[in-house]
């Protein structure tokens, strides 16, 4: 047992980071073959000002027309996209376990402070399982696929909420939680959860035809 | 409810002879060799990268006018146009059944206006209007593109112009335009083929076809504006481009390279273009990519930048302005397409007296519903437009003013489709027509110069 | 029906399992005064219990060590002074070890090695029963 949480909690963790890290680099290689195999022209259009003025235009909360029109799944969706990076790196224990391997530490937040922002990510992902059941022109784009997706970001944090209170099966929710963990960390770069790193790039192209060609906004 | 339902079945009950008998032609092998050669070989990362970010979050569901004014069916939002149509395709390895490419005809063709606007409602900035392009370009290699469209195309094919005007109807016109507006300047001219000229000015087949007024209208401003013009006598005058929104982009490269080509024989400096969106979408961003040019060959004018330039620099003067209440339709291709809203609005608060802002408006606004050559598939499909139209109508009503100002071609025949169907009451412009109302007739002299 | 009847029987075993896990009455705990602000309970830990457990009653040195100079002091001991004598709450040159680091590692690294006795965060800093 000792050793499987071991490896688990230790070896896996930076198997999973490689596993992400290189499947990142793959899509991205896999990408710019494709672009230079058939759409050359993409480097021609694409404007470094342009891409960044849409994308920093992108990131201004209710600057965009679009999160105005639907606030509070904007507000929420930000909010939850902020914390699901912030909670899980700045979590004490998570610090503390990179200290402890590799002396490198960072900020962390008290624990009480984690508890309650894993509740508000919990309640974000509660928040788009009912949204993409109630909301007609969502339910009709669903899939089933999405909520799975949801269940697999949902788990390492509904599993470290219950672990930390240490509610029941103390050991296995942690077991549970370091393998879910990981597992949306390997599924990232080859499946939807792509968008993480793909969403830069796509908002920068279309940012860069309005800007330089069509001289216009796209937000 | 029962009337969103009887809705879309008129909708799917349309029968377009073009598609019906286009339908009727295909095999099971051909469809799944045309899909899956334009889905594997005419698309790469950027298509794929839409494929795979999409979240399916439905945000641009409320940049569709079209879903808007489908008291928001689900199925017309852009999402679920790509849902509905290359999704499928994708999904199903190209083996679709005919009943799926009627409906896929129909979603890309006259439910979707390639606006654009849903690009900028997108948080991805995914480019929907260019997947609903890809199913016109698969629909025109299956040969099921609508009988109207499809015409024009053929038209553009046959004759380097969309109505299949024939060169020397071509010259006639302009020589009778010329004829008529002597009356008002005794030495009026539309040079033809003037080599060395400043300006080419290029026109749309419909202008001499049945709109020759507005020939007229632009011959007296550059008389007026005292401006070294021109128009061609031979084919490459028409900028409009019908088969760049049926997804035949072979054509659609062959008509922008006559336009360039006409105007590199006479010289010129610039191309300006009369008052059209979809023509200027062809010749600026568009046709030029196809024949190899990052941006277009020659300079390009359309005719708010052009008109701009003649107000604020004088060249034309205002004899007193418009009296009417005015609003201002912002066309995407000019609009979302070129950035020329702020100068159209200047030209109106020059031009006019009282100005009515539609909101939402500039590169927000909505496209007319007749653009991306919906308007261009003809009769089978006015209806379906008009109820796809309800939100423009509602738009344009909230307004309150009399006179609609609409500085493109597509726009101003969709609109007035619209003020008809609904009973809206207003009244449909160009700028050329307020310009040349309200104008001082004499001709320009260089005062200030030395 | 059924599921209904399942979901009811799980929610019971749930509680029942939470709470009588902490009905033990004053858990001995190891000594957390140098810490400022602990954010957990601190750790579980019956001095006496531990080492007859794990026959570690005639090296006392094994956990109470000395270093001078980075080096370990064979056969010393260091039993009357407290950790937090050496281990400073935050690294320095002289001890670059932390004290909170010192404590966990000294527990995980011998039961990981020992295949004994507990390893995860809430398996010693067990949250006392409300």
């Amino acid at each position: 047992m000792h050793s499987f949480i071991h490896f688990i909690m230790g070896p896996m963790v930076w198997i999973s980071f490689m596993i992400f890290f290189f499947g990142v680099i793959f899509r991205f290689l896999k990408m710019f073959k494709l672009i230079n195999e058939k759409e050359i022209f993409i480097y021609t259009y694409m404007s470094l000002k342009y891409s960044f003025r849409s994308i920093f235009a992108w990131l201004i909360p209710f600057l965009p027309v679009s999160t105005r029109k639907s606030p509070v799944f904007y507000s929420i969706s930000y909010i939850f996209h902020l914390l699901l990076f912030l909670v899980p790196v700045c979590l004490l224990s998570h610090v503390l376990l990179i200290e402890e391997s590799v002396q490198w530490s960072w900020f962390a937040f008290n624990d009480s402070v984690s508890d309650t922002l894993t509740l508000v990510i919990i309640f974000s992902l509660i928040f788009f399982m009912v949204r993409r059941i109630v909301v007609p022109e969502v339910k009709f784009l669903t899939k089933p696929s999405d909520f799975i997706f949801i269940l697999i970001v949902g788990l390492p944090f509904v599993t470290g909420f219950l672990a930390f209170h240490q509610f029941f099966a103390y050991r296995w929710l942690v077991i549970a939680h370091v393998l879910s963990g990981e597992l949306m960390l390997i599924l990232i770069p080859f499946t939807r959860f792509s968008h993480m790193f793909m969403a830069p790039f796509t908002r920068a192209y279309t940012g860069s035809e309005f800007g330089s060609v069509r001289h216009a906004k796209d937000w | 409810m029962q009337d969103k339902d009887t809705l879309t079945t008129n909708a799917k009950d349309v029968i377009d002879e073009g598609v019906e008998k286009g339908l009727s032609r295909l095999t099971p092998e051909k469809i799944s060799k045309v899909i899956n050669q334009v889905l594997t070989k005419e698309t790469g990362a950027r298509f794929k990268a839409y494929v795979e970010t999409c979240m399916r979050c439905g945000l641009c569901a409320d940049a569709c006018s079209i879903f808007l004014s489908n008291d928001r069916d689900p199925r017309f939002s852009p999402a679920a146009k790509v849902k509905q149509t290359i999704l499928e395709m994708i999904k199903k390895k190209g083996k679709v059944s005919k009943l799926f490419l009627k409906d896929a005809v129909r979603i890309a063709h006259a439910e979707c206006n390639v606006c654009k606007r849903c690009s900028m409602y997108c948080p991805f900035g995914i480019d929907i209007a260019y997947m609903m392009l890809l199913v016109r370009r698969i629909c025109h290699k299956l040969e099921i593109t609508p009988l109207y469209i499809q015409d024009t195309v053929n038209s553009h094919s046959a004759t380097m112009n969309q109505m299949w005007v024939k060169e020397d109807e071509w010259i006639d016109t302009l020589q009778w335009q010329e004829e008529d507006a002597r009356e008002e300047f005794k030495d009026l001219r539309i040079p033809l083929d003037k080599d060395g000229a400043d300006i080419m000015y290029s026109v749309i087949a419909p202008e001499p076809k049945f709109q020759a007024g507005l020939i007229y209208q632009a011959a007296v401003i550059m008389h007026a504006a005292g401006l070294n013009w021109t128009m061609p006598s031979t084919p490459g005058w028409d900028n409009s481009n019908m088969a760049m929104f049926t997804g035949d982009f072979e054509i659609s490269g062959r008509i922008a390279k006559a336009h360039y080509e006409a105007a590199a024989k006479l010289h010129v400096n610039k191309i300006v273009m009369g008052e059209c969106g979809h023509a200027f979408r062809s010749v600026y961003d568009v046709g030029n990519r196809w024949i190899g040019w990052t941006m277009p060959p020659v300079k390009l004018v359309h005719a708010i930048d052009f008109y701009h330039d003649l107000l604020t620099s004088g060249r034309i003067k205002i004899k007193e302005k418009y009296k009417k209440t005015v609003t201002l339709h912002d066309p995407c291709n000019v609009s979302r397409g070129r950035g020329l809203h702020e100068k159209a609005r200047e030209i109106v608060n020059i031009l006019c007296e009282s100005f009515i802002e539609m909101t939402p408006n500039r590169e927000h606004n909505y496209c007319c519903g007749a653009g991306g050559g919906v308007i261009n598939c003809g009769p089978p499909w006015k209806n379906t437009r008009m109820v796809n139209n309800r939100e423009k109508k509602e738009q344009l009503e909230r307004t309150g003013a009399k006179v609609l100002i609409a500085p493109c071609h597509n726009c101003h025949s969709g609109l007035e489709d619209i003020i008809e169907y609904y009973g809206v009451e207003m009244e449909v412009k160009f700028f050329g027509d307020i310009i040349y109302e309200v104008m001082e007739k004499e001709i320009y002299q260089k005062r200030r110069l030395k | 029906m059924k599921l209904k009847q399942c979901i009811f029987i799980m929610m019971i075993l749930l509680f029942v399992t939470a709470f009588s896990a902490y009905s033990k009455e004053d858990i001995p705990t190891a000594d957390n005064s140098a810490f400022k602000h602990p954010q957990r309970p601190a750790a579980v830990f019956d001095h006496d219990e531990h080492n007859e457990k794990a026959n570690l009653e005639d090296d006392c040195s094994y956990c109470h060590h000395v270093y001078e100079n980075k080096k370990l002091i064979k056969d010393e001991s260091s039993e009357g002074s407290s950790c937090s004598e050496c281990h400073p709450l935050k690294s320095s040159l002289k001890n670059a070890i932390p004290l909170r680091t010192a404590f966990h590692k000294r527990c995980k690294e011998c039961h990981f090695k020992s295949d004994k006795g507990p390893v995860l965060c809430g398996e010693c800093h067990v949250k006392k029963a409300r």
